[in-house]
């Protein structure tokens, strides 16, 4: 079924008064027609029981004579006079069933039988006006000084009264099309008068940038009224909802900082255990300059020391530069990763599983920087979790069309109070973040899922799912 | 004769003008002397008032008395007050005249296409094929007036002449007390044939064209005396009288007279003629016959 676009309020609201008036106005009409058509119905039985009246007093001495033609004449004069709503054919029918008299001799001839007049006729006091009929048959049993002269059958033309109820139809039904649209455009106008200030607020809040924007206060009116309270409200709402956005903004930068600083801390560790032997390698270099073959072994320790420096100093920018950027994932950001977080897995003397099984055209289908921050950030978690001697791991696999990423550790849980920065969007308090919240919004930005559980060892596990990117997307 | 019967007439103008039948004289009564009161029925053309209008200002002109017109239903009524003398004269038909010969006579027979004659018709719904009485058999059938020769008389006797009871021979009839009537009566069915004056139907074919073609002629009759005007035998010698003549033989002379008998379709009026109702008596012979 197509459903309709909603309809804005200033539309809804005169629509529906038309919509009640115009069942009002049917209502209305209808109490008028059915009014009408019982003072039609007491006119006629009115004007019929004059007729039948003013016969009965004149035709009873004329029916004692068998005075036919003065009977006819009569009759003929009451069915010719006047327009409108009047008798124009009348009939005597005797106790008998015979024609007495008729001013429509051909079609009621003197002494036929008058039984279907009769019985096409309906007493002029059980009178029920038919709707449709242009003509109404009417009866009436007439005496004459007591004595029974016959029923008269008298027909109407009741043309006048059906126009008379058409056109009063029509007035009708004019009126309330007349007043319905005049009702639902002043609806219309009203309303949009009324709503003009819930129309401006939702301009603001769909407003091109983006964002809700405050309201001029040159445009809110002076005084207490409940559009100017509205407008208030309104501007300290989207002045809140401001303050919470760079808050939030703060909270994240505040995040990234403080993933910086742990890997800092790991990296110092890193850098400063090679230094020692650089530097014993460099006095051996200024003791025996002489030796040759000192000085090679030194230079060659020299050699593998900075190589070591440099490639962490490497992956460290590669993580940290851009971590939106669009170079291709590949086997060598795990081989980083892992460089990464080994001195501080040394330091605490844990053991850490490493398992990268996936192809490199896979991983080529997702950009490096973000998963690298990610992996990281949830490496370290993992690491500080698991404590001294723990375990923790990494494992790497395709599926069909995403990358499943899982991080273990053997700690105690992600903690309630932490899992809502993971696992939800509901706005953070600052402080105490671990960078998970970092962490969600790369994996938003990639159109992935997080899940919190545990791996078949029993270690705790969170797990990311990575849909791959582009056309032909199969790991 | 005049003399002797004054008194009569009082006595029975007192006796109807006690009762309300009539209006005081004096009332009717214009300056020159007592109105002139002229009988009419509905028998005849009697609804024009331009014409009677017309008759009025010629007999007026001519007699020199005010003309007052005298209107009752049937001849029967219209008879019944020229015979005690509450009117001074009656168109009246031939039948009525003969009813009454040894009080009546006749003072002026009209002239109708030159002759002082007429027919009776019979007359039926135009696409009705019938051409002879015996045609009509089991009709409604509509007679002007009881009194009428050639609205009733006519047809009746003809029936005894075909040895017909004429209450049997038609399945109803009726009277309408107007030639006209009769004519309508068939145009809109409430009869199926009528007995009519043929000069009325003839005059109604020229000013009704639409009632009259509704109708058709089944049968003319004989000749007979036109209807004419009667007065009292008694008053026959009255001045009043002899002026009401000579004002009727005078009508084609003056330009009213002239308009009038336009209007009625009739050609002037003469003295009737010796045995000029000869054929309606022999007609009432047959229904007295009859018994």
């Amino acid at each position: 079924m197509v459903r309709l676009p909603p309809l804005p309020l200033a539309l809804k609201v005169p629509l529906t008064v038309a919509l009640l008036m115009g069942i009002v106005g049917i209502f209305a009409s209808q109490l008028v027609v059915q009014a009408l058509v019982r003072s039609q119905e007491r006119q006629l039985r009115e004007l019929a029981q004059l007729e039948f009246e003013g016969l009965e007093a004149t035709l009873g001495p004329l029916v004692l004579r068998d005075d036919v033609w003065e009977m006819f004449s009569l009759l003929d004069r009451v069915t010719r006079r006047g327009t409108g709503l009047r008798p124009i054919r009348a009939t005597l029918v005797d106790p008998g069933a015979r024609v007495v008299v008729s001013s429509a001799p051909d079609r009621a001839p003197l002494g036929s039988s008058g039984q279907a007049l009769i019985a096409e006729s309906v007493p002029v006091d059980r009178l029920s006006y038919e709707r449709a009929t242009d003509l109404v048959a009417l009866r009436r049993v007439q005496t004459f000084e007591g004595q029974p002269l016959g029923q008269m059958v008298i027909e109407f033309d009741a043309r006048a009264l059906v126009a008379e109820r058409r056109n009063a139809a029509w007035l009708l039904v004019l009126g309330n099309a007349a007043a319905t649209l005049i009702l639902a455009v002043a609806g219309y106008l009203v309303v949009r008068r009324a709503l003009r200030p819930v129309s401006r607020l939702a301009a603001q809040m769909a407003d091109a940038s983006g964002a809700p924007q405050p309201i001029d206060e040159a445009a809110i009116p002076e005084g207490e009224s409940e559009v100017a309270r509205l407008y208030r409200t309104y501007n300290r709402m989207v002045r809140a909802v401001e303050e919470r956005n760079a808050a939030e903004r703060r909270l994240a930068d505040r995040e990234r900082f403080v993933s910086l600083g742990r890997l800092a801390g790991t990296l110092a560790h890193e850098i400063n255990n090679p230094l020692g032997g650089l530097l014993n390698a460099v006095d051996t270099l200024r003791a025996y300059p002489e030796r040759p073959a000192v000085v090679a072994g030194s230079a060659e320790l020299l050699d593998r020391g900075l190589r070591h420096l440099r490639d962490v100093v490497r992956a460290t920018l590669d993580t940290h530069r851009d971590p939106r950027g669009a170079a291709p994932l590949g086997l060598t950001d795990f081989e980083d990763l892992r460089m990464l977080i080994r001195p501080e897995v040394a330091r605490q003397g844990q053991r850490l599983d490493w398992q990268v099984a996936a192809p490199e055209d896979c991983l080529a289908r997702l950009p490096a920087g973000p998963v690298r921050q990610i992996a990281l950030n949830l490496l370290l978690n993992a690491s500080a979790a698991a404590g001294p001697g723990g375990r923790l791991g990494l494992s790497v696999r395709a599926t069909d069309e995403a990358l499943d990423l899982r991080i273990r550790d053997s700690g105690p849980g992600l903690p309630d109070s932490l899992r809502p920065r993971l696992l939800s969007d509901d706005p953070v308090e600052p402080g105490g973040g671990v960078g998970l919240r970092l962490v969600r919004d790369l994996v938003r930005s990639l159109g992935g899922q997080v899940s919190v559980g545990q791996s078949p060892e029993g270690l705790n596990e969170i797990r990311l799912i990575l849909p791959c990117i582009g056309e032909g997307c199969r790991c | 004769m005049a003399g002797a019967a004054t008194p009569t007439r009082r006595q029975m103008m007192a006796g109807l003008g006690a009762v309300g039948l009539i209006r005081p004289r004096a009332a009717l009564a214009g300056p020159v002397g007592r109105a002139f009161r002229l009988g009419l029925t509905p028998v005849f053309l009697d609804h024009d008032w331009h014409l009677l209008d017309l008759i009025r200002a010629h007999v007026s002109e001519a007699t020199g008395r005010p003309v007052e017109f005298v209107k009752r239903r049937t001849y029967k009524e219209i008879t019944a007050l020229l015979v005690i003398g509450e009117i001074d004269a009656a168109w009246l038909c031939g039948y009525p005249l003969l009813q009454h010969r040894d009080r009546l006579s006749a003072l002026a027979v009209p002239l109708w296409r030159g002759a002082p004659r007429y027919q009776s018709y019979l007359i039926a719904a135009a696409d009705r094929p019938a051409t002879r009485l015996e045609d009509l058999r089991g009709d409604i059938h509509a007679f002007s007036d009881p009194d009428s020769n050639s609205g009733y008389l006519v047809t009746v006797s003809d029936l005894i002449g075909m040895g017909e009871r004429p209450e049997a021979f038609f399945a109803r009839s009726f009277f309408t007390f107007g030639h006209r009537n009769v004519v309508e009566a068939v145009a809109r069915r409430l009869a199926a044939s009528g007995s009519v004056d043929g000069y009325v139907w003839e005059a109604l074919a020229v000013s009704d064209t639409d009632l009259v073609a509704a109708t058709r002629v089944v049968r003319r009759s004989d000749w007979f005396g036109f209807p004419p005007f009667v007065i009292r035998s008694e008053s026959a010698a009255d001045a009043v009288l002899r002026d009401f003549a000579k004002a009727l033989f005078s009508m084609p002379q003056s330009a009213k007279g002239r308009e009038a008998l336009a209007l009625l379709q009739l050609d002037g009026f003469i003295p009737p003629p010796p045995g000029a109702f000869d054929a309606i008596a022999a007609r009432m012979d047959l229904l007295a016959g009859r018994g």
